[in-house]
């Protein structure tokens, strides 16, 4: 079967309408038990230290798993990604590059994912169609969401976990909608959780491992998982179109904070944990988050695969003291 | 009685308070102070704190211990209460100074850290990610390149000689480069001190204060403190015992 491999969200419907596997790159690429080695193998390749562990991790997984078609996003994710194209070009890998538009006009939207469709061979109709399994899924995943941070009975890592695998449903909507169902019926049964403080997780998913149980040892939980829901299309929008312009991951940092504001209100969330790759144009975002958010941040910042590390910790605990003693204060 | 221990990267420090009184203060390389004092007792550090003769026999019997610092997330000091740096240093800055609303700039052997403190209460930190270029490590490399004592390198602060390397590594090849234009010794230390000073600067601007309190180590490097006066355009606090303020922090929380 035709494998299509892609280096950030697309739209998914046009690779699952023209009968092909979809890979989403960093999950396949976070989830090999060889990370660090695919990250290694691209240092030896000659990309440079200081560049990105995603996309060299996304590099040394295209190359390891003989991947020899995929979608690049090339406009509204990472610029790194132009260059990563080009390499991988050369190397005889059929890439085809999509942009999401930075004016989010969805006449230019349109066109984009037309020329996606028109790359795979697939009509609207098709593309629709597929769009009505996969958002049945997506049903599925956001009442996921919903148990995490409303009931309690999920995780912050199972959430993480189930809102990233959307981004191409691990390859197979069917075997994927059975896990959802078999968690989700697992699930409701559970205890809620009893975590006095509720943290947001903001930017990227992190490249590092093991945060969201430490966190739930310190008595807090992240019930707010800001890109990985946004992976899961959270709004129940029909039109395709529309769905991918109110995803806001590829567009401007307000177009993300309107949304960020939001659930945070909603989700009567504490603190938040802004997680920054190192050597990423997102670790700017930081400024602008500080000043937009009225609400404790800790920046913490990823740089290759591996357990979260000692320093990180520390930093970690420090926070959730100066957020348990402001909880103490306001309930005083 | 009241023993607090600040396992730093560099130097592990001992405080013992009586009430708000600093009784006695010691410091000893940790490195060497684990090697000869310390061990492991399942996934717990056991410290002989009576062998190291810091402390009698009677004041660890009557004492509650409070440690903070390096190796405090992968071991349990026995017998002792945990707490984070950042609050153990918060602790020490508000006893030392008597001061309530505040920026805490402690840099200590690795770390940098800065804090916003309202009403004696911790608000806000950022600490160094990544890079120790800004810590007291720093302050030592450059030194040895310079071949001076740490003393006299903190006596430096006119007509700094620009360094720019953004790596504390590569910054003593440029060093060594100012070294060979005929530079005197007091502008290229001075120009070590100011390094200093810009890296921990935009840390700073995120907390707009009043005062400004230094801890740590490198507060002891009078060049620095007159530097951050220039540039920052707060002259500086630093409390009498800069270097055993974690320490202190921690007994008074005991």
């Amino acid at each position: 079967m035709r494998k299509v491999g892609f280096t950030s969200t697309i739209p998914l419907e046009v690779i699952i309408a023209a009968g092909a596997v979809p890979v989403d790159l960093n999950n396949i690429f976070i989830t090999s038990p060889k990370s660090t080695i695919l990250i290694e193998d691209a240092e030896l390749a000659g990309f440079p230290r200081n560049v990105c562990g995603w996309i060299k991790g996304i590099y040394g997984t295209v190359v390891a798993h003989g991947i020899d078609e995929m979608i690049a996003v090339t406009e509204g994710d990472c610029s790194y990604t132009k260059a990563l194209m080009e390499v991988l070009s050369l190397q005889g890998v059929r890439v085809h590059p999509f942009g999401y538009p930075a004016s989010r006009d969805p006449q230019v939207l349109r066109h984009e994912i037309e020329k996606l469709m028109e790359y795979l061979g697939v009509g609207w109709e098709e593309v629709n169609a597929a769009k009505r399994r996969l958002d049945a899924i997506r049903l599925k995943v956001r009442e996921i969401d919903r148990l995490s941070w409303e009931e309690n009975r999920v995780t912050g890592e199972e959430n993480h976990y189930f809102q990233v695998a959307t981004s191409d449903m691990n390859g197979d909507p069917d075997t994927f909608e059975a896990e959802v169902d078999a968690f989700l019926a697992e699930a409701r049964g559970r205890e809620p959780m009893k975590q006095r403080m509720r943290l947001a997780f903001l930017g990227v998913p992190p490249i590092t491992s093991g945060l969201y149980p430490f966190v739930e040892s310190l008595d807090a939980r992240v019930v707010f998982n800001e890109t990985q829901r946004q992976f899961a299309m959270p709004y129940g929008i029909e039109d395709l179109v529309e769905q991918y312009r109110a995803y806001t991951y590829p567009y401007d940092i307000m177009h993300r904070l309107a949304d960020v504001k939001r659930e945070i209100g909603r989700r009567r969330i504490d603190g938040v944990i802004h997680y920054v790759q190192s050597f990423c144009f997102r670790q700017i975002e930081d400024l602008v988050l500080r000043r937009q958010l009225e609400i404790p941040i800790i920046t913490l910042e990823g740089d290759k695969p591996g357990p979260v590390d000692a320093r990180t910790k520390i930093r970690m605990e420090g926070f959730l003291e100066l957020l348990a003693e402001r909880l103490d204060e306001r309930s005083a | 009685m009241k023993i607090g221990i600040d396992l730093g990267s560099r130097k592990a420090k001992f405080a013992l308070l009586s009430g708000k009184e600093v009784v006695r203060l010691a410091n000893l390389d940790t490195i060497t102070f684990y090697k000869r004092f310390g061990r492991m007792e399942g996934d717990e550090l056991s410290l002989d704190l009576e062998g190291s003769g810091i402390f009698t026999g009677d004041e660890l019997a009557a004492a509650s211990v409070t440690v903070t610092g390096y190796g405090r997330n992968t071991v349990n000091l026995k017998g002792a209460r945990v707490i984070s740096e950042i609050r153990a240093h918060v602790a020490g800055a508000v006893l030392q100074t008597g001061l309530h609303d505040f920026t805490l700039l402690d840099m200590g052997g690795q770390d940098t850290k800065v804090a916003q403190v309202s009403g004696g209460k911790l608000m806000d930190f950022v600490m160094n990610d990544k890079c120790a270029a800004s810590s007291g490590r720093y302050l030592e490399n450059m030194a040895a390149v310079l071949e001076v004592p740490l003393e006299e390198l903190s006596r430096h602060y006119e007509e700094p000689v620009a360094l720019d390397a953004t790596c504390g590594i590569f910054g003593e090849s440029e060093l060594i480069g100012q070294i060979l234009r005929g530079y005197p010794m007091s502008r290229l230390c001075a120009g070590v001190n100011l390094t200093l000073v810009k890296r921990v600067l935009p840390m700073l601007k995120r907390y707009p204060s009043k005062a400004l309190v230094v801890t740590g180590g490198v507060a002891l490097n009078t060049a620095m403190i007159h530097l951050l006066a220039e540039h920052h355009g707060i002259l500086p606090v630093v409390p009498r015992y800069p270097q055993h303020n974690g320490a202190i922090g921690c007994a008074s929380m005991g």
